[in-house]
């Protein structure tokens, strides 16, 4: 078995687990403990019922990443109930993005699911009151550098991350899925359109199926961190699984793509999900998301890039390329964000003018 | 403290003297008692507090039935045999806030 | 096959390859080319039992970085699979980092455990765990324990199973501080120490060595039997105070590692153990009259 692939392979034939001796776990084991991916192993071994036939020196230290995440969980949940009230007063829908929003949907690959910021989308022009209900429930300005502040409010698709004073929970209020500056515009009021609730009765809103793949389609190959890159990818992957099992789930997602202009990251997400993890994709959907293909030079490139890039940032996933590959993607993604005049400032600030974080 | 007269209520505690009945909110806590002293763990908030005898009381009761404060306050006066004067009224709205305010009860 | 069936130089290549160390529930892979660390392990890690090379719990390495402070003010990291946890320290104190990151390293991931900031000793089955935040005496009361009939579970780390409420043994080195250091010396003078180290954070450092006996029955788990916060006072006179169960649930919850992020299963793993365990204040200045009181506990009677 590939030393360089043992978490792929996981994900790609959960039986074959089986088959690893402790060595093979040993190496297993620390790639997911440094890809987040602990507690999804566990679920993805649970559900085929394969957890018995672990040996118990790797089986506990499962054990040890799931048992935590039951408090989790209830966590997540308390402080949405708060945010919700804060959006409540100032009249605007609380729709959850990424993780807390596959949490709250009860995605199966959900289970365990962990994350830092709750991130939300609310209407561009409503920011001002969902700013100001959130600092009178507590929550407050992060990111007190007035560079930084412009380079959210200005440039991005969020304002600076929010920090409750009290329970120290962060919140990223996003207003479109992409940077103001990226030159394609996913228009935000259509997402906010088809946003469905999660419960009939509650107001708690997810995006709707395509569009949550899109989105984390869009996070993953625009954003320039791929130390969660096979994570998202998994997320991916669990998304497709779950929702494509729906009749016309593919027809709708590559529909989706061409009206919001993001076949190009839809593209990448089916094709490495397919060619990492295996995910079954059915073939005319792969046709359809075929008007995203880039050029062949340029895909060979992606290639090289992405298949080493969101592999396990761990050495034992690393070959001579990874390094250089990891860096190229988070110059490119900083220059799908923004025009490179913005991009030589930014980059030049956040090196030489920023102040040193402690710690 | 807003002292209270036998049968007429402060204005500003109309709220938990009123007819509002206060429930246990389901399955949001476990507890624990030794001697007079309980600990309950609150599933949701994730906290664990200590709570006294009376509020413990309180909110064991408020987890058997749900009880406006009136009534609740008569029970205990009888269990622990205390004459429910203004005074204890008074305690036991207190409590009542307490309580509310750790999400161990909700009105029903 | 223990440390000990190594020669020094057998150690050292060990180590630099990675040595597999089994201590009590954990293996551990130690990479180091330290010599302090080198001779700290060869010394108070003598009797631990080597392990198979296929599968270690925690991958922990102490090096050195190549920069330019190598030279004139060098520094020592640890680190758990690449990661460093802490800030380097002076390279002088290199031993000690390893035991505060070892006990890191347990305390951050074992989630099986509800474990608990105190030093647990046992005797007829029975333990006594000492939680105690610095400056108490715990580690000092806690080495003179271990060497007048009491069996070392541990100094730091106490180790309540969750499935089954028993308390699992993690015999280490024994860390005591400044004067406490001559003090056990001259309690116990055949007392193995490691070489006392200046200027840490907490003073002066040095490690006693666990007893052979200990670290053999680690295997052997403990019940409950008391919870005993000492305090050390000069002068006072032996004093054992009963701690009522509910404050004493909340003192223990307060030095836990992992009390919240266990949620529903801490409580109840805790509740369980103060059902079992009978809790008392401690205060003390004469050792010899706290053994004489330790060993003067009874049983708690098993709670319907």
């Amino acid at each position: 078995m590939n030393r360089r692939e043992l978490v792929l392979q996981a994900f790609r034939d959960p039986a074959s687990l089986t088959g690893l001796d402790l060595m093979q776990w040993d190496l297993l084991l620390r790639q997911a403990r440094q890809a987040n991916l602990l507690v999804s192993l566990y679920i993805l071994l649970i559900d085929k019922e394969l957890i018995e036939a672990i040996p118990e020196q790797p089986r506990r230290h499962l054990e040890w990443s799931h048992s935590v995440t039951e408090r989790y969980k209830q966590a997540v949940l308390w402080e949405i109930g708060f945010i919700q009230k804060a959006l409540g007063e100032a009249g605007v829908r609380l729709i959850l993005l990424k993780g807390a929003a596959y949490v709250m949907a009860r995605l199966p690959h959900a289970r365990g699911r962990t994350f830092s910021d709750i991130d939300i989308l609310v209407p561009k022009d409503s920011l001002g009151n969902v700013e100001a209900s959130l600092m009178l429930h507590g929550w407050q300005a992060t990111h007190h550098d007035e560079y930084d502040q412009r380079y959210y409010r200005n440039w991005m698709h969020e304002i600076p991350p929010m920090q409750h004073a009290k329970r120290m929970s962060v919140i990223d209020v996003h207003h479109a899925i992409l940077p103001v500056t990226a030159p394609i515009h996913p228009d935000s009021r259509k997402l906010l359109a088809a946003a469905r609730q999660v419960d009939a009765q509650g107001d708690v809103f997810v995006f709707s199926p395509a569009d949550m793949v899109l989105h984390s389609a869009v996070h993953l190959f625009h954003d320039g961190e791929y130390d969660n890159g096979l994570r998202d990818l998994v997320d991916i992957h669990g998304l497709l699984q779950h929702y494509g099992a729906t009749p016309g789930f593919w027809a709708i997602l590559t529909a989706r793509a061409r009206e919001l202009e993001l076949t190009r990251p839809l593209f990448y997400a089916l094709r490495y999900a397919a060619l990492l993890l295996h995910t079954p994709v059915p073939a005319q959907a792969l046709q359809d998301a075929d008007i995203g293909r880039p050029g062949p030079l340029l895909l060979k490139l992606m290639d090289q890039l992405f298949m080493r890039a969101l592999l396990p940032h761990h050495p034992s996933c690393d070959d001579g390329w990874t390094a250089s590959a990891r860096a190229i993607l988070y110059i490119r993604a900083n220059w799908l964000r923004m025009p490179p005049w913005l991009l030589v400032r930014h980059l030049f600030h956040k090196a030489f003018l920023s102040p040193k974080k402690e710690g | 403290m807003i002292s209270i007269p036998d049968q007429t209520v402060d204005a500003s505690d109309g709220d938990v003297f009123s007819s509002v009945a206060w429930r246990a909110i389901d399955g949001a806590a476990e507890i624990r008692h030794w001697g007079d002293e309980y600990v309950v763990y609150n599933v949701r908030s994730g906290n664990t507090h200590l709570l006294g005898f009376a509020a413990g009381q309180i909110f064991l009761k408020l987890q058997q039935s749900a009880a406006d404060a009136g009534s609740l306050a008569s029970m205990l006066a009888i269990d622990w045999q205390l004459d429910p004067d203004a005074e204890f009224m008074q305690q036991i709205a207190s409590l009542l806030a307490d309580l509310d305010a750790l999400a161990l009860i909700e009105r029903a | 096959m223990t440390v000990s069936s190594l020669t020094p130089t057998e150690l050292a290549a060990r180590l630099k390859r990675g040595l597999f160390l089994r201590t009590g529930a954990f293996t551990v892979k130690l990479q180091t080319t330290i010599p302090n660390v080198s001779e700290g392990v060869r010394l108070l890690y003598a009797d631990y039992p080597l392990a198979s090379e296929d599968f270690a719990d925690f991958h922990v390495s102490l090096s050195r970085p190549f920069n330019l402070r190598r030279w004139f003010k060098p520094q020592v990291w640890f680190r758990l699979e690449g990661i460093a946890p802490f800030q380097p320290l002076p390279y002088d104190q290199s031993f000690p980092l390893l035991e505060w990151g070892l006990n890191w390293c347990v305390s951050y991931h074992a989630n099986s455990y509800l474990m608990i900031h105190a030093a647990v000793v046992e005797k007829d089955g029975h333990a006594a765990i000492l939680p105690a935040p610095p400056g108490s005496g715990k580690s000092t009361l806690c080495a003179a324990l271990v060497n007048r009939g009491w069996r070392l579970l541990s100094d730091e780390l106490t180790l309540i199973r969750l499935s089954d409420g028993a308390i699992v043994p993690l015999p280490r080195p024994v860390s005591l501080k400044n004067a406490s250091i001559d003090v056990i010396k001259k309690f116990v003078p055949t007392a193995v120490f490691s070489r006392a180290v200046d200027d840490t954070l907490k003073g002066t450092v040095a490690h006693m060595k666990p007893s052979a006996d200990s670290v053999v029955r680690a295997g052997e788990t403990a019940k409950p039997g008391w919870i005993i916060f000492p305090q050390y006072q000069a002068d006072a006179a032996t004093r054992l105070e009963a701690i009522p169960p509910s404050r004493a649930f909340m003192r223990v919850a307060d030095n836990a590692f992992n009390y919240s992020q266990l949620g529903q299963c801490g409580f109840e793993a805790l509740a369980a153990l103060i059902d079992q365990s009978a809790a008392y204040d401690f205060t003390y200045s004469v050792l010899d009259e706290a053994i004489a009181a330790f060993g003067a506990l009874q049983a708690p009677a098993p709670r319907p």
